[in-house]
């Protein structure tokens, strides 16, 4: 280990300069009005939650908890995401007030960071759930809104794909002998390993109609722009109905074109029961979220009911959303001493036109010329003899 | 239609890729002037290939910077980097094996083993049971059981000949390796009609 010099932070972690914050900023305030006029309340929960109830029920990653202990010996984690916290809320207060819940929230999530850089440990995420209404309707506006969000923030060129839990195991049962089979395929899937899910289909030794099936399967389920094409597969069950209900709701709402299926979406947590989504834009090389229906983690928190929702990161955001300007003008009100009062005067009438206004006394700087062209507009206040 | 990088590794593989693509219908130059260039574009195709080293090809795919790559499944079971597994190209085939002195048994107390595949060394132990101590080289592994700096090595096998002419033997074979075709899962969504219809025809060749 070589000592820390003085500059260094923690691996992973970020300083924001003031033109990210003020893009952060722009993206808050678009997404809180957006989410607000949908009915959505935001809320806040602690940075730090204890190990045992949010940090074993989340659907991070052990490893990439960042661990602390309490003096009472108890362990303690920063929030890796908002779900859990806000499950264990609702389960414990909200739903006794009002039933269904709509909650938002724009919070920091933190993500331990071991090998590498190129990933920050801390970023916000911003995200809704809907919690206490297990109808596909409640799946339809969860996937909705994160669309109207993206379209808020101008993102041209998005997808979203779609998958479903239900059919997924549903076709790895029919066409497979065993579990211990279908949990394998699945568990490469997850992996998103295809040439793996081909290989362990042919060393299983299944029927040929069994593995022709799961081979053209795994061919054309990655990428359906129709729920159709997957009904040969897999025989008639309620998570297939559920999806073409879902996939009717959405193209009255008019959004087909960014929608795909993929059911070989699988995810590591089994709490995910139902329909699960991922969204990907272009310009930023890794998802900018994802969801989906996680009544399996409620139920871990004592309380049966229908939870879905998703989050995004915004970090990701920022990198696939088109530049922005920033409107305000700025000046710069420079003073000599003696004529601070009339500077003060100058400055709120310029303020009161909406001018971002700096004020500077010019003995208080070293190189005038250069302070001064950081700004679009200068005004000059000299001393004047009758003020002395 | 979109541009697409696909980032390579130098030297044997890149020719036979490239030469696969040439079969596959692609209109590439028939000869690449590979000198000391790191980028190669082809406007025809709308291709760009960015040149790396092996082990770095599943970083740039990670993070989006190259659309697909060709790696090796040692080098993807060893980073396990959150990229899609799309084909397997079968070129390069070999595996990776453990090796060590003829007639000779790992330490009880705290066997040693050298590599330059830690996790994938580490898994494959863990899985027998077996506690082991990795030491991390970066080439000429042979050498260690010689020099007794450890037990075993685990390391990629072709032919055998390195082994054999170090006077070592092979005692487990750990995993198959080949090339395969990996995506960064955006582009996988946001290019999909490309890399697909690539995948399809590169499969065709591959069958």
């Amino acid at each position: 280990m070589s000592s820390i010099k003085m500059f260094e932070k923690p691996l992973g972690m970020r300083d924001t300069f003031p033109q990210i914050y003020e893009k952060l900023e722009a993206v808050r305030e678009t997404g809180r009005t957006l989410l607000r006029t949908k009915g959505y309340d935001f809320i806040k929960t602690p940075t730090v939650e204890y190990y045992d109830t949010v940090g074993k029920a989340s659907a991070i990653h052990d490893a990439t908890l960042f661990k602390l202990v309490d003096s009472q010996g108890n362990t303690l984690v920063l929030r890796p995401d908002m779900t859990t916290p806000i499950a264990r809320i609702v389960t414990s207060k909200l739903l006794k007030e009002k039933i269904p819940q709509r909650l938002a929230y724009f919070e920091n999530v933190f993500r331990a960071q071991q090998q590498e850089g190129g990933r920050p440990a801390e970023f916000e995420q911003m995200g809704i759930e809907l919690i206490g209404d297990h109808s596909v309707y409640a799946d339809a506006e969860v996937i909705i809104t994160a669309i109207e969000l993206l379209q808020a923030y101008d993102i041209r060129s998005f997808k979203v794909t779609i998958g479903h839990a239900g059919v997924l195991s549903c076709i790895l049962k029919d066409y497979t002998e065993s579990e211990k089979q279908a949990a394998v395929l699945n568990e490469l899937l997850v992996k998103r390993n295809y040439v793996g899910f081909e290989e362990a289909v042919l060393t299983f030794d299944l029927p040929k109609t069994k593995s022709d099936a799961l081979l053209a399967f795994i061919e054309e389920a990655v990428s359906l722009s129709s729920i159709e094409a997957i009904e040969k597969y897999v025989r008639k069950n309620d998570a297939l109905d559920y999806m073409q209900k879902l996939w009717k709701l959405l193209a009255e709402a008019g959004l087909e074109k960014y929608i795909a299926f993929d059911f070989t979406l699988s995810s590591h947590m089994s709490y995910y029961t139902g329909m699960l989504f991922e969204v990907f834009a272009a310009g930023s090389g890794f998802p900018l979220g994802n969801g989906g229906r996680y009544d399996g983690l409620l139920e871990h928190f004592g309380a049966v009911v229908g939870a879905t929702g998703f989050g995004l990161r915004v970090d990701r955001l920022l990198e696939a959303m088109p530049q922005q300007h920033i409107k305000n003008t700025t000046a710069l009100v420079l003073f000599e001493p003696g004529a601070f009062g009339r500077a003060l005067q100058q400055a709120s009438l310029l303020r009161g036109q909406n001018k971002r206004v700096t004020m500077q006394s010019t003995v208080g700087l070293v190189d005038a010329e250069a302070f001064k062209e950081q700004f679009q507009e200068v005004v000059y206040c000299y001393k004047q003899e009758e003020e002395q | 239609m979109s541009e697409l990088t696909i980032a390579m590794p130098k030297g044997r593989i890149f020719e036979e890729a490239y030469e696969m693509l040439l079969e596959a219908g692609f209109n590439l130059p028939e000869e690449v002037e590979m000198s000391r260039k790191l980028m190669i574009e082809i406007p025809e195709e709308k291709i760009r290939f960015i040149l790396a080293k092996p082990m770095d090809v599943p970083v740039y795919v990670e993070h989006g910077v190259a659309d697909i790559g060709i790696a090796g499944k040692d080098v993807l079971l060893e980073q396990r980097r959150s990229v899609h597994e799309l084909l397997d190209l079968k070129i390069s085939q070999c595996y990776i094996a453990s090796a060590g002195l003829p007639n000779t048994t790992m330490n009880e107390i705290a066997p040693r083993i050298a590599t330059k595949y830690p996790n994938i060394a580490m898994k494959y132990y863990k899985g027998l049971g077996e506690q082991v101590e990795i030491i991390e080289l970066n080439g000429s592994i042979e050498l260690a059981p010689m020099i007794g700096l450890a037990d075993r090595i685990v390391d990629i096998v072709s032919t055998g000949r390195t082994l054999k002419e170090n006077g070592l033997v092979e005692y487990e074979h750990i995993t198959d390796v080949s090339s395969r075709l990996i995506a960064n899962p955006v582009s996988y969504r946001m290019k999909s009609d490309r890399i697909q219809d690539l995948v399809s025809r590169l499969k065709k060749r591959v069958d």
